[in-house]
């Protein structure tokens, strides 16, 4: 599973970063939020990432799990 | 399409009625599993959103809705986030602006209020409520809300602001009671002077500030470029009218539903504390679904358009609830419970797009301080249900005026919060707290 968070569409609620700390962070300046992890999710991240993805106020957060490179 | 037919679903919705707390939860099941978007004929005649689909998707869609209140006529006379619109015909900050504009604004003010520029503050805020319970511990007696949830919201938003702590008691009662004070009431007059008192001072620091950099938030909008030009004195004071309707109140309202329930739950409260380090977050955001302080907010549809099943015409009024659909089944099995651990917490009681409440970051961790404090130094309270004054009408925010409560005495730590605030003063003043984070990164450093 990969993951990605559309910065058109984050407005930073920051629930992401609350749930998974580890794969979110948030911008200093204004809260908005980018995935830290690049490639793969590690399987351990998994529940949380998607947890994240459901929590998310503006549905900013897609998982790609058919995105394998 | 007739006008008939476009608003075939109706419901006659008056939020500023009493009824309308009383019957919240019944009203609320009503409009959303009949008709999440409907026509009412009160307050002129508006559109009322309520399904959590429904307010999502319309919420969002920043092409066909406008926040703008256009006090002085020269664009297209939109009214502005409130339905009906209020008396005296005044701009509620950027909250009533569209973008460019509106986005200026929260780009000035963004590095005072991110997550990582509040965290810098959290000593000072325990600090202030260790201080506010000191006041009240050895007796065994609290009002919740006039000695601690009154107090530090407002301590901090004015420190964040650069206006001196201890005017604090300047700005707390007009800043809550003019949300709670109906216009007949006989108190209205004091509360208006008590207001007029609040806005001389802040005008005077807006305008020392200007001439005079001090860090904080009114320096950076004295100083701020919107559209191109510096704003006139006037948009600017309806600006920090926003941060301080929007800093107080709120999570004030939060802090007091919550400890109103945890001492109803006793058990819940127990478990909380215990499991604070898995349980706090999600608590605190199901407090935030389940009570709303801030229970929606009206829009202007732009264009014509057809959003979320219904068809709308430019000019007409919309209330986007987002009380009602925190309380959405299709999203919160349960919705009417409170369950400490929810997942999934798509709530919408920050808004929602572009207008996120701009202080969601310090609501919540103020609020956090405050609970786990009374938590540790009061872990027995019982409140007063005789004694608890709910605001009679939840139109403008679902607040509390009064909630006393007992609880086994303790001890007194540390200095009491008239030094407290002093000392504070000094650490804001010889640290430059009120420096945004793009300027001072470092958290506050706080002897005890």
């Amino acid at each position: 599973m990969k993951v990605h968070v559309d910065p058109e569409r984050c407005q930073g609620h920051t629930l992401c970063n609350m749930i998974a700390p580890d794969v979110f962070q948030l911008d200093d300046v204004d809260g908005h939020s980018t995935a830290i992890i690049d490639g793969e999710v590690p399987a351990d991240l998994e529940a949380k990432v998607a947890e994240a993805v459901r929590s998310c106020p503006e549905q900013a957060i897609s998982p790609d799990p058919g995105n394998r490179a | 399409m007739t006008d008939d037919d476009r608003k075939k679903n109706r419901y006659e919705f008056a939020r500023h009625a009493p009824e309308y707390r009383d019957q919240f939860q019944q009203i609320t099941t009503e409009m959303v599993s009949k008709c999440p978007v409907a026509w009412s004929d009160t307050y002129g005649g508006h559109w009322v959103a309520s399904g959590h689909k429904e307010v999502f998707e319309l919420a969002r869609s920043a092409e066909y809705l406008s926040n703008d209140h256009d006090v002085k006529g020269e664009r297209r006379g939109y009214k502005g986030i409130s339905i009906p619109t209020p008396d005296g015909d005044f701009q509620g900050g950027f909250l009533e602006m569209d973008p460019p504009g509106q986005r200026h604004y929260r780009q000035a003010l963004n590095p005072y209020l991110s997550p990582a520029a509040v965290a810098r503050w959290q000593p000072v805020v325990d600090e202030l409520v260790r201080a506010s319970l000191n006041e009240k511990i050895e007796t065994g007696r609290i009002d919740f809300v006039d000695d601690l949830a009154n107090i530090v919201p407002a301590v901090l938003t004015l420190a964040m602001l650069g206006i001196p702590l201890k005017n604090w008691d300047i700005y707390v009662e007009p800043v809550h009671a003019s949300v709670y004070t109906p216009p007949d009431s006989p108190d209205i007059e004091r509360v208006r002077q008590s207001q007029m008192a609040m806005y001389q001072d802040l005008f005077g620091h807006f305008m020392q500030i200007k001439a005079n950099p001090r860090p904080g938030m009114i320096d950076a909008l004295a100083r701020a470029t919107i559209n191109g030009t510096t704003p006139d004195d006037m948009e600017l004071i309806g600006v920090l009218a926003l941060i301080i309707g929007g800093g107080f109140d709120t999570t004030t309202a939060l802090t007091a539903h919550a400890l109103e329930w945890l001492s109803e739950h006793p058990s819940e409260r127990d478990r909380l504390s215990r499991e604070r380090d898995t349980l706090l977050d999600s608590a605190t955001e199901e407090f935030l679904r389940f009570y709303t302080p801030a229970p929606g907010d009206g829009r202007t549809i732009s264009a014509d358009c057809e959003i979320a099943g219904a068809s709308f015409k430019e000019g007409e009024r919309l209330w986007l609830s987002w009380a009602m659909s925190n309380r959405d089944p299709a999203v919160f099995p349960n919705p009417h419970e409170i369950d400490l651990a929810r997942t999934g917490n798509r709530h919408h009681s920050f808004g929602l797009g572009l207008h996120r409440c701009i202080g969601s970051n310090v609501a919540r961790m103020v609020f956090k301080r405050m609970l786990l404090a009374v938590l540790d130094r009061m872990p027995d309270f019982v409140c007063d249900p005789a004694g608890a004054v709910h605001y009679e009408t939840i139109g403008v925010i679902q607040g509390m005026q009064h909630l006393p409560a007992t609880f086994t005495p303790g001890p007194r730590i540390g200095d009491g919060l008239e030094e407290t605030v002093a000392r504070m003063q000094v650490v804001c003043d010889e640290q430059r707290l009120a420096e945004p984070v793009t300027v001072r990164k470092g958290t506050a450093q706080v002897e005890s």
